[in-house]
């Protein structure tokens, strides 16, 4: 079923393109959103959360288009939200503030509400903080408060900025295991910077790079771009071809072969740098 | 351990609740010392999710304090007042928006002096607006951290800025009155616009629950326009007196104590969001 159905999509900041005529439909599971700093991910999904009005373009989320308003605030009903920077009020304790979205998010009977918020906490795994204060909440504890606001009311679509970012291995595979489960009822879409986290979570994958989408499939397929062209070799490779030496002292090299190169397991991550090309795949290895 | 176990009857008796109080004591005391008798009690599970709900919300609920309480009793629903209470604890965004108001109040002073009648006539036709505005810009980026998700809630938008626009105009209200009352002859002025200002938030606010917001909004702005312009026109040099004087003032209390009244008989129809 697809929740999310966009053509054509654009959106620009004076001269800067942001999304260039985007094509996307996006179904239940979870969707993996990758591309460098500055390839539209977040403003599109801005765009997605109700956040950001694009310029032109057509936007459908489950079925409600977002431009008109009436159906934006019935969107803004069925949709949950976790931004990159949440800026969750460190004066709150972690119960009123979700007690507060609640109430923006129009859970008006007390006790439903009420219930909603338990809920959420548990979700989380943080019913026994709803007494403490976003300040003294470690940085990861916070996120998943972040994600807990954006569980409220039950969303069929849940859009999550860069969900991972700054937190410990502990957190993060704690993080994954709440968003795979999530995923299994309803449609999730994460944009991230870790290849790993997409790896572990997302049965699809989009690669966004200069506002357009550059490639849409699985995981195995965005590996699969590297098929054989992931080199290993014993010395350092001659030329300009970016390569870094592995943890086992061998030379990894992306693209061409160069002397005395052994083909190598590609990985998500090779894939996803041979996408963006040259220019990334410098910057990677440096 | 005795090795003695609750017999049946005794059990069932303690599950059905008919035992005097002194036996239920003594189960009681044995039931948390014997896991075997324990496991052979009947749980409700729905008695004790229930239960554990209430105990977990009245131990982490908001504080309902001396305001909450007040606003309970004039008839507000819960989430209204939650939305309200919640207002000042932002305290970066109220504090800023309720120094914008006054601000707007000082500003009120000095165009209303003699010589500055032009600029006193378009202040006064802003006037009530400015302080939904002051708001609107105080709640928003960069004031207001959460801007970015409390703009994606359906609950956002003008509904969201009047009920805070209330909450920052009232207390500005409050604080204006008490200082004019210290001051000397036409120090009134400058907080002399803030009861029209309070009347339209709050007026939008009671009308909102007839019509669409946008429409109550519409038809307060307008006839605050055409009321300003008519006495502008008829009095002329002395419109300001008229618009904002003792009488004026009387009749925006009456306005702002009238949408007041709505608004608890209406308090019904002030979901947000609903559509009209």
């Amino acid at each position: 079923m697809t929740t999310v159905s966009i053509g054509g999509l654009g959106k620009r900041y004076g001269a800067t393109v942001a999304l260039d005529s985007l094509d996307l439909e996006i179904g239940t599971g979870v969707t993996g959103l990758l591309g460098p700093n500055g390839a539209g991910k977040t403003t599109l999904l801005r765009c997605l959360a109700t956040a950001l009005a694009a310029d032109r373009g057509r936007l459908r989320i489950l079925g409600l288009d977002p431009a008109v308003p009436a159906q934006r605030t019935e969107l803004r009903r069925r949709i949950g939200y976790l931004p990159q920077n949440p800026g969750l009020y460190p004066q709150f304790t972690a119960y009123d503030l979700l007690d507060y979205v609640a109430v923006l998010k129009e859970l008006t009977d007390g006790r439903q509400r009420r219930a909603e918020v338990r809920r959420v906490l548990e979700e989380v795994e943080l019913t026994d903080r709803a007494r403490t204060r976003v300040r003294r909440l470690s940085g990861g504890m916070r996120q998943r408060l972040g994600l807990a606001q954006a569980l409220l009311g039950e969303p069929q679509l849940l859009i999550l900025d860069e969900p991972t970012v700054g937190l410990d291995p502990e957190q993060r595979m704690l993080f994954r295991a709440l968003i795979s489960r999530l995923g299994e009822r309803r449609t999730v879409l994460l944009s991230t910077h870790q290849t790993e986290d997409v790896g572990a979570l997302c049965e699809r994958v989009v690669v966004m790079n200069s506002g357009r989408v550059i490639f849409d499939g699985s995981p195995r397929e965005l590996a699969a771009v590297a098929d054989g062209r992931v080199w290993l070799s014993t010395t350092a490779p001659a030329g300009s071809q970016p390569y870094w030496r592995n943890a086992d002292g061998l030379y990894r090299t992306l693209g061409d072969q160069p002397e005395g190169g052994e083909r190598g397991q590609p990985s998500l991550e090779d894939g996803y740098l041979l996408l963006l090309g040259p220019s990334t795949r410098a910057g990677a290895a440096r | 351990m005795t090795g003695w176990h609750i017999d049946a009857a005794l059990l069932a008796e303690y599950d059905r609740g008919s035992l005097d109080p002194s036996r239920v004591m003594a189960v009681d005391a044995h039931l948390l010392a014997c896991a075997s008798c324990r496991g052979r009690v009947e749980v409700d599970t729905v008695w004790l999710a229930d239960n554990w709900a209430a105990v977990f919300d009245a131990v982490h609920a908001p504080k309902q304090r001396v305001l909450w309480r007040l606003l309970g009793r004039l008839g507000l629903p819960e989430h209204r007042i939650q939305l309200l209470a919640a207002t000042p604890a932002l305290r970066w965004s109220w504090l800023g928006a309720t120094a914008a108001v006054l601000a707007l109040a000082v500003a009120a002073a000095y165009f209303a002096q003699p010589g500055a009648r032009v600029s006193a006539m378009l202040f006064l036709v802003l006037a009530p607006v400015l302080p939904v505005l002051a708001v609107a810009t105080a709640y928003g980026p960069p004031a207001d951290p959460m801007h970015e998700i409390t703009g994606t809630m359906p609950a956002a938008g003008p509904s969201l800025v009047l009920w805070r626009a209330t909450a920052v105009v009232a207390v500005a209200v409050a604080m204006g009155m008490g200082a004019a009352a210290l001051l000397p002859g036409p120090g009134w002025y400058a907080v002399a616009w803030l009861l029209p200002a309070l009347v339209l938030s709050m007026g939008s606010l009671a009308l909102s629950t007839v019509v669409p917001l946008s429409t109550a909004t519409g038809l307060l702005g307008g006839a605050w326009l055409i009321g300003v312009g008519t006495a502008a026109t008829v009095h002329r040099g002395s419109s300001l007196p008229i618009i904002f004087g003792g009488t004026a003032q009387l009749g925006y209390l009456l306005a702002a104590a009238m949408a007041v009244a709505v608004l608890t008989m209406r308090r019904g129809r002030l979901d947000p969001g609903e559509t009209r």
